[in-house]
Order: structure tokens, then C-alpha cells, then sequence
């Protein structure tokens, strides 16, 4: 090489070191940005909600950090986009010039979100606040607390308390996942809600003179009541006649799907006792995967698809929610696409729903085929699309099978023969007509609302532990050491009370259902497999089990 | 200009010509050969492992209860701090492979030989001293690595007879890893074991300048026209290019290979699967092999033979009267090393 040809060379790798140089340079100043939020630098605040974005930064800090890293905040989406409101508007009050309203409802976010909100609104998730009429509200509103007012019984020292709020334990519980029945407060002492609102379908009120009792501040702010707000549930009953809250999942002001796709963020609601699916998920080996392999699960991707942008384990939002590649990519927003049973009721039943999304329960045949709009069977289907990115078809048709044996067992031997039982105490005039006075109701209640949901459950998202002891084991020991020896107790009173035919009619359907095959070992006893159960802790543990 | 020369002149008494001349001692021919001007590779990276290594110091806290967090804060907060750390990272494993890739060419051509074989030893003890740097280095970081590293360093060194535990005690400046452990390694990596061996590479460049570089003849050259040139410019720019290649090379691999932190150190958890760095393979390897007191005599035994080689070589020679005898060793001991190393890094335990 000559002389000169080693001076090219080495301006071109001095060159090339230069650039290597400035690369280092750019991608520390891009880690900065990153690090500082200062993804900020590229967001720019829409004129309409600049004078928000500075008060608030002022007076509530938080949430204005919180849009700043949202999507939302890139995209040009700002305050007064989601919050502004029509001059119309139950809900409308001036704040420094803009028309606004304090509540976001799916019909705001449907401005920019239609499919999304469509789908949601087809939703049980939309009907999770239509609760009034159900066992839960009644236990809430009644049973724990109160729908009567009520005066303190002593003083609680320190606090002044005038009244007793009886339904609190609803307030801040069932409808804290729910949804409230969002209501302001009446200058005639009540509430305003969206029955007296009647709003049309735009959302705004045809009743003008519920508008008119809605108590406002001095600069015209409505004033929530506390029984509905904050409120944050999923099935909430907006004014403008909407149903949901699309925060439920994505939560205020950073609107992160980041977040709706962890199971935590389902977790606000869907563990406890009744419906421990949090807990389920955590100990199934997917939740297993999640929690150890978080770091591979490309949870900020756009899309999110599973099989493309993820592989690690599958969330609550994967399954039920998310893009898969063989469903086309696409996303719902109806969880109750791919569900094909329903475990909440007592008796489960198959999905098939109708064109409201509702349950069809006609059992006639070609009716029952009429009503369909939807079957069971497609609604696994699309499940499967997304089983089958990490599982071979006959993997997911036998677990499939499993699942149905679960609960069809549940079904025939404790949760039919449970409905005959209370039904036929009811019928022969046994039972009060008011639910949760007599022990056996509170018996039949944890039966299949608690472990028979929590067996039915654990078994569809493959969590052994609540299948057998949160759940069947629980079911066996509530059916046979207190519902059935609650109704004999029952059957006996009556007949020491002179209504021996009602407690025959009772103890017929009793002993009709202990008669049948799968509660033998009851009757007739198991001896033989108890004497092999004797021998085998003797052999192992040198005891039997009758040994104290 | 010449004002200035003779201002400096007078306070400073050093004839600038015959620094140049000095500085422009003719350079063999073979040297031309791209390959046998690598001999400064190791330097380059001495200095870029200095340079980095200063800048990290600046941020390191040599304390368990602060070692890794000072790590992490460099690695993840610290403006170029990952870039640097990258740097000082791949400068390391570039600068042992530089080490042994030069000493195996000095080996293989036979430079060690007289009147070269002091040079040599001394080269040994350059390549005693680049490991020791590269042990204590990533002994600082406090990861899992660098605490169960230096436990299982201390415990071999313990087998060694006699002198054995006392090397254990200064090494961890106790029976076992303390709160005093981490300060001795960040001494030794950062002050004695640099300054040893920029005193040791000095005598080394000293003695090649003294005693020229061996001139090697190769097949099918004219001995008229392969006549030595001069060091400036020519062989500066044939250094320069591989200090930029270097450079550049050094650059893509703390960006495109970023360091990461490990897990941080416990004493209550043992890893299952605990390895040194990949230049500690062999000797590791080696230690597997062997029961430990074996083991550690028998790499005494094989460090020391190297040491020696320029006069265990000339025996071989006399002995034999076979002059390439060395390099068949060469070639067997090369393929040990390398065939320990990979068999280390292929199987998990």
C-alpha cells in the first residue's frame, strides 16, 4: 500500500469513527428524552386545551403527566377533545370558557373509536350495571346495609354522624366494578339520574325539568352525588344514556393499553371468592409463563398480536381480547366473543346468544335454533384461533373435553339436583319468599355462586387447585354435610307442624336425587374403598385415617 | 519559531533531532506484513482501558452495599455511562485476545530466542498481569458472576501448598468475601496492577527499541529489495489504521453489543451454573479435571514453563538438534488451550 493509498484509509476510518461518534452521541440524547419523558419534546398541545394542560399542570400535576405519555397526547388528543361537552348537555358546565362535562363516556370515545365502542356496547361487560334486580344488589343494598337512611345508635366520637348511608357497601363495592347509576344531586333532596333524563339518541335530555333540579354550584358545576361518583365501573349507567366506562380498562388521562393487556388490571374485579379468575390465571401455568417471562412480552407493540409480537404467554387480554393470526388480526372489545359457556348462573349454560348478545335459554329445539344469532360452538371457535398459536388441535379439543366434564359433572350432580331441592322448599311452602332469612339459601348461595364457580372456573383456565379443593371439593362438602341435612332439618319441622304432605313432597325429591347412581356411596356407603384407602395410609404412614 | 525551539532548548536540554531520529529507527520489511504489525494492538487498548476506566472510577463505589447500584447508575442513568462501560468492556476481551494472539505470533516465530529471552518473560508477566486486570474487573461489578468468581478464585488459591491460604487472605483481605473485599479488588484493578503494568510494558518497549524487532526472512524474497523503511511516516499510518479499526471496531460493539447488568450478588444463593470469563475457561477447565491441589500445582507448573520457554527451547534445541521442535509444542499446547476453552463454553457444567 502506498503512502497515499494509507491516507485515504485513514481519513475514511477517522470518518467512520466519527460517525460511530455521533450515533453514540444520538442514541444516548434519545435515551435522555426517553428516560426524562421528554417524549413530551414531540407532543404539542392542541390551542383548545393549552390553558388546561397549564392550570392543571399547576393544581393536578399527575394527570397532566399521565396524558403527556399517552398515545392520546401524541396523536394531538387533548382535555377539552374528550371532555367537551354540547351547550344541550345535562352534564354541561363552563370551566374558564370551554363547554365541558366532568364524566367521559363511551359515546365521547366514540367519536374517534366507534368499532371499539360498538363492540363494547354488545358487551356483558357494557351490562355488568344493570344489577338491580339481581341476588348481589340485594345483599349489598339490603342484606349488608340499608335501603332506608337510618340514625346512628350511639356517637362515634370525633365525627359527627348524622345518618347512617345504607348503601355504602354497594356504593364502594359492587358498583365500584359494576358501574354506578351515575346521579347528581336534586334540589328537592333526591337524586337526578339518567331515568329521569330520558336523553335522546344523542345523549341529551328530552326531560327539561329533571335538568332543571339538578343542584349546581355558584359558577354552574353540577353537583355528583356521592352514592355514584367516582365511579370508574365497567357497566356504569352515564347520563347521556350510554352504558360502560371505557377507563374501567384503559384508566383516566394515559389511556394505556399497555395496562389493559396485564391481568392485574382485570384483577381490579374479577378474583375473590366468586369469581377468582386472577387468582386462577396466576396459578395456571399461562400466569406462570407471564409472570416470568413480563420482560418478553412486548406489552407497549402496535398491534399486540400474539404469535407476531409475542409468543411468552398469554394474558387475560389475549385470550379474550387481543389480535391473534388466525383470527385475522382482529381485536374485540366484546370478551363474550370467545367465551362458550356462561359458569355464572347456578346451572351452567352453552353460550348460544342471541342477536342482543343475550343468553338463549328456550329449550325447544327449533325455537331454540331461531333465536340464535351467535352459537357456542363459534365462539370457541375464534377461542381456538387462539389456543392453536402454542397448542397442536387435538391438545386443545381434549382440554376442551375436560373443561365440558367439569362442568357438566357440576351441573347433573350438585347444581340441578341443588335447583330441585330449594325449588321444591319453595313450592311447598318451606321457604320464605325473602331470600337470605333462612340458613339453607346462604348454603345454596355459596354452592354454586362461589365454589361452583370457582371449580367451573379454575377448570376453563387450567387451575387445579380451585377445580378440586376451592372448588369441587367445597361444592361435595356443602351439598352433602349442609344442604341436604338443611332441607331434612326443614322437612322434619314441617312435619312436626302439621304439613306432612309438603315435607313428603320435599323428602321425595330428596331421596328421588340420593337414589341415583353418582350419590350411592352415600347411601349404601363405600366401604370396600374405604378399607383400601385404610390399607394404603397404613402401608405409607404406618396410620388410617379413623386414627386420632 | 526558532525562538520557541531555543527557549525550550535551554530548560529542556533534549536535542529534538535526535528524538525524531531516535523516534525513526528503520522498521524491518516484514513489518509491512499487516500481521506483524499488531504488536500495539494490546497497547492501544491499554490506553482506551485507562481512558474509560478513569471516566468510570468517577462513579464506582467500591462497597457491597454500593457496588452494583454505582454499576447500574453507570449502566442506566449516567450520560454515556452504558458507552463507556461497553467500551472498557469489549476493550478488555479485545485487549486479552490482542495479548495472547501477540504472543502466540512472538512464540511461533521464534523471537523469544536469544538475546530476546528476557523480553519474553517479561511479555509473561504482561500477560500475568492483563489477566489478573481482567479478573479483578469483573470482580467490581457485584453481579452473581463476580461474587461466586471471586469466592471460587480465593477457594483455589487456598488449595495451593503452603503460600496457599496466605494468597486467599490478601486476595479478600479475610477468611472470606467481606465488606473489605471489594476495596482491594478496586485497588488492584485500578492502581496496582495499571501502574505494574505500565512500568512492565515500558522495560518491554525499552528492550524491543534496544534490541530491535526480530527480522524475520520469508520465502521467495529478495533480501535487496526487502530493505527496512522508515518508522514515519509510513509504518505511523499502518499503526493509525489499525488504531482506528480498532476504535471503530471497539465503538460497534459497545452499541450493538451493549453490556447488561446481571443479576446482583447474593451470598445466600449459589448459582447452579456458575462461570468465569471466557478466558478463565481453560483454567477452569482445568481445575474440573483435576482434584484442586493437582490442579493448581500442575498450572504453577505449566505458567512456569512458559516463563522459562527461551531456555527450556534452547536446551530442546541442543538436545535434539531440531529447531523447529518448539513450534510442534506450540501447536500441541495452542490446540489444549483452545480445545479446554471450547469444551468449557459447550457444556453447561
Amino acid at each position: 500500500m502506498t503512502l497515499d493509498q494509507k491516507r485515504w484509509v485513514i481519513g475514511g476510518l477517522g470518518f467512520l469513527f466519527l460517525l460511530s461518534l455521533v450515533s453514540v452521541q444520538w442514541l444516548e440524547v434519545s435515551r435522555r428524552r426517553h428516560e426524562a419523558g421528554d417524549a413530551r419534546a414531540a407532543v404539542s398541545t392542541p390551542a383548545a386545551s393549552r390553558q388546561c394542560v397549564d392550570c392543571h399542570t399547576q393544581v393536578s400535576k399527575g394527570i397532566v403527566d399521565h396524558w403527556t405519555g399517552s398515545t392520546h397526547a401524541e396523536k394531538g388528543v387533548a382535555c377539552v377533545d374528550c371532555h367537551k361537552a354540547e351547550a344541550k348537555d345535562a352534564d354541561v358546565f363552563s370551566h374558564y370558557g370551554q363547554q365541558i362535562a366532568t364524566v367521559v363516556t363511551p359515546r365521547d370515545c366514540a367519536r374517534c373509536h366507534p368499532t371499539e365502542a360498538a363492540e363494547f356496547s354488545a358487551s356483558h361487560h357494557s351490562k355488568a350495571g344493570n344489577i338491580l334486580a339481581s341476588l348481589d344488589n340485594f345483599l349489598a343494598e339490603t342484606v349488608e346495609g340499608s335501603r332506608v337512611t337510618f340514625n346512628p345508635h350511639s356517637p362515634t366520637p370525633g365525627k359527627a354522624v348524622q345518618s347512617v348511608n345504607g348503601f355504602a357497601p354497594a356504593n364502594s363495592g359492587c358498583q365500584q366494578c359494576h358501574g354506578s347509576l351515575v346521579a347528581f344531586q336534586a334540589n328537592d333532596g333526591g337524586l337526578v339520574t339518567v331515568r329521569d333524563l330520558k336523553p335522546d339518541e344523542n345523549g341529551q335530555p328530552t326531560n327539561p325539568e329533571a335538568v332543571g333540579r339538578i343542584v349546581r354550584n355558584e359558577s354552574g358545576k353540577p353537583l355528583f352525588s356521592s352514592t355514584s361518583w367516582p365511579n370508574t365501573g365497567i357497566g356504569r349507567l352515564n347520563l347521556d344514556g350510554s352504558t360502560g366506562s371505557c377507563a374501567a380498562c384503559h384508566s383516566r388521562h394515559d389511556f394505556s393499553s399497555r395496562r389493559a393487556r396485564q391481568p392485574e388490571n382485570c384483577g381490579k374485579c374479577h378474583l375473590g371468592p366468586d369469581h377468582p379468575q386472577k387468582e386462577i390465571y396466576d396459578e395456571s401455568k399461562h400466569g406462570v409463563a407471564f409472570r416470568d417471562l413480563i420482560g418478553e412480552m412486548n406489552l407497549d407493540a402496535k398491534p399486540w398480536v400474539v404469535g407476531q409480537d409475542y409468543s411468552a404467554a398469554p394474558t387475560c387480554a389475549t385470550c379474550h381480547m387481543s389480535a391473534n393470526l388466525r383470527n385475522g388480526m382482529k381485536i374485540t372489545h366484546d370478551p363474550g366473543e370467545r367465551i362458550s359457556w356462561t359458569n355464572r348462573p347456578p346451572v351452567s349454560l352453552v353460550m348460544d346468544t342471541d342477536a342482543n348478545h343475550a343468553v338463549v335459554t328456550e329449550t325447544d329445539p327449533e325455537k331454540r335454533r331461531a333465536a340464535i344469532a351467535d352459537t357456542a360452538e363459534a365462539k370457541r371457535n375464534r377461542m381456538k384461533q387462539v389456543c392453536a398459536t402454542c397448542h397442536t388441535p387435538d391438545h386443545i379439543n381434549l382440554f376442551y373435553r375436560q373443561y365440558d366434564d367439569v362442568v357438566i359433572n357440576f351441573n347433573e350432580k350438585f347444581a340441578k339436583p341443588g335447583q330441585a331441592i330449594m325449588s321444591a322448599l319453595a313450592a311447598a311452602g318451606l321457604l320464605t319468599k325473602t331470600q337470605y332469612d333462612e340458613k339453607i339459601e346462604w348454603t345454596w348461595y355459596y354452592l354454586w355462586h362461589h365454589e361452583g364457580r370457582r371449580a367451573r372456573m379454575g377448570a376453563s383456565m387450567m387451575a387445579p387447585d380451585y377445580t378440586q379443593w376451592h372448588g369441587m371439593f367445597e361444592v361435595a362438602e356443602r351439598f352433602y354435610m349442609e344442604l341436604i341435612p338443611e332441607a331434612r332439618e326443614l322437612t322434619a319441622e314441617a312435619a312436626r307442624s302439621g304439613r306432612g304432605e309438603q315435607a313428603r313432597r320435599v323428602n321425595q325429591v330428596i331421596d328421588e336425587i340420593l337414589n341415583r347412581p353418582e350419590h350411592q356411596w352415600l347411601v349404601k356407603g363405600a366401604e370396600e374403598q374405604a378399607d383400601a384407602i385404610n390399607r394404603e395410609m397404613q402401608r405409607k404412614y404406618g396410620q388410617t385415617r379413623q386414627e386420632r | 519559531m526558532s525562538d520557541v525551539r531555543g527557549w525550550i532548548g535551554e530548560r529542556v536540554p533534549v536535542s529534538i533531532d535526535a528524538v525524531a531520529a531516535m523516534s525513526n529507527e528503520p522498521v524491518p520489511h516484514h513489518l509491512k506484513r499487516w500481521w506483524f504489525a499488531l504488536g500495539g494492538t494490546p497497547a492501544y487498548l491499554f490506553v482506551v482501558q485507562i481512558v474509560t476506566g478513569v471516566l468510570l472510577a468517577f462513579y464506582y463505589q467500591p462497597a457491597p452495599q454500593t457496588a452494583y447500584e454505582s454499576v447500574r447508575y453507570i449502566t442506566e442513568e449516567a450520560a454515556f455511562g452504558w458507552y463507556l462501560r461497553g467500551l472498557h468492556k469489549w476493550g478488555a476481551t479485545l485487549m486479552i485476545a490482542a495479548v495472547v494472539l501477540h504472543q502466540m505470533r512472538v512464540f511461533f516465530t521464534g523471537a523469544y530466542r536469544k538475546p530476546r529471552e528476557l523480553n519474553w518473560m517479561i511479555g509473561m508477566t504482561l500477560l500475568v498481569c492483563t489477566l489478573m486486570l481482567g479478573f479483578t474487573g469483573y470482580s467490581l461489578v457485584f453481579e452473581q458472576l463476580s461474587y461466586w468468581g471471586a469466592t471460587v478464585g480465593a477457594n483455589i488459591s487456598d488449595t495451593v501448598p503452603v503460600v496457599g491460604p496466605l494468597m486467599k487472605q490478601v486476595l479478600l483481605g479475610g477468611d472470606t468475601y467481606n465488606d473489605r473485599t471489594l476495596s482491594r479488588f478496586f485497588i488492584l484493578h485500578g492502581a496496582v496492577l495499571p501502574v505494574l503494568l505500565i512500568l512492565v510494558l515500558m522495560m518491554h518497549i525499552g528492550l524491543v527499541r534496544l534490541l530491535g524487532v526480530t527480522e524475520l526472512e520469508f520465502e521467495g524474497e529478495d533480501p535487496k529489495t526487502a530493505k527496512p523503511f522508515n518508522f514515519f511516516p509510513e509504518h505511523f499510518y499502518t499503526e493509525l489504521i489499525i488504531g482506528l479499526t480498532l476504535m471503530i471496531l471497539l465503538s460497534a460493539l459497545a452499541v450493538l453489543v451493549p453490556v447488561e447488568m446481571g443479576p446482583r450478588a447474593d451470598p445466600q444463593v449459589t448459582p447452579e451454573v456458575i462461570k468465569p470469563e471466557w478466558f478463565f475457561y481453560v483454567a477452569f477447565r482445568w481445575l474440573k479435571l483435576f482434584s484442586g491441589t493437582t490442579a493448581m500445582l500442575t498450572q504453577g507448573f505449566i505458567v512456569f514453563v512458559m516463563f522459562g520457554w527461551p531456555f527450556i527451547d534452547a536446551w530442546l534445541v541442543r538436545r535434539f538438534k531440531y529447531a523447529e521442535i518448539s513450534v510442534w509444542i506450540g501447536v500441541a499446547g495452542a490446540s489444549a488451550i483452545m480445545g479446554l476453552t471450547m469444551w468449557e463454553a459447550l457444556v453447561a457444567h
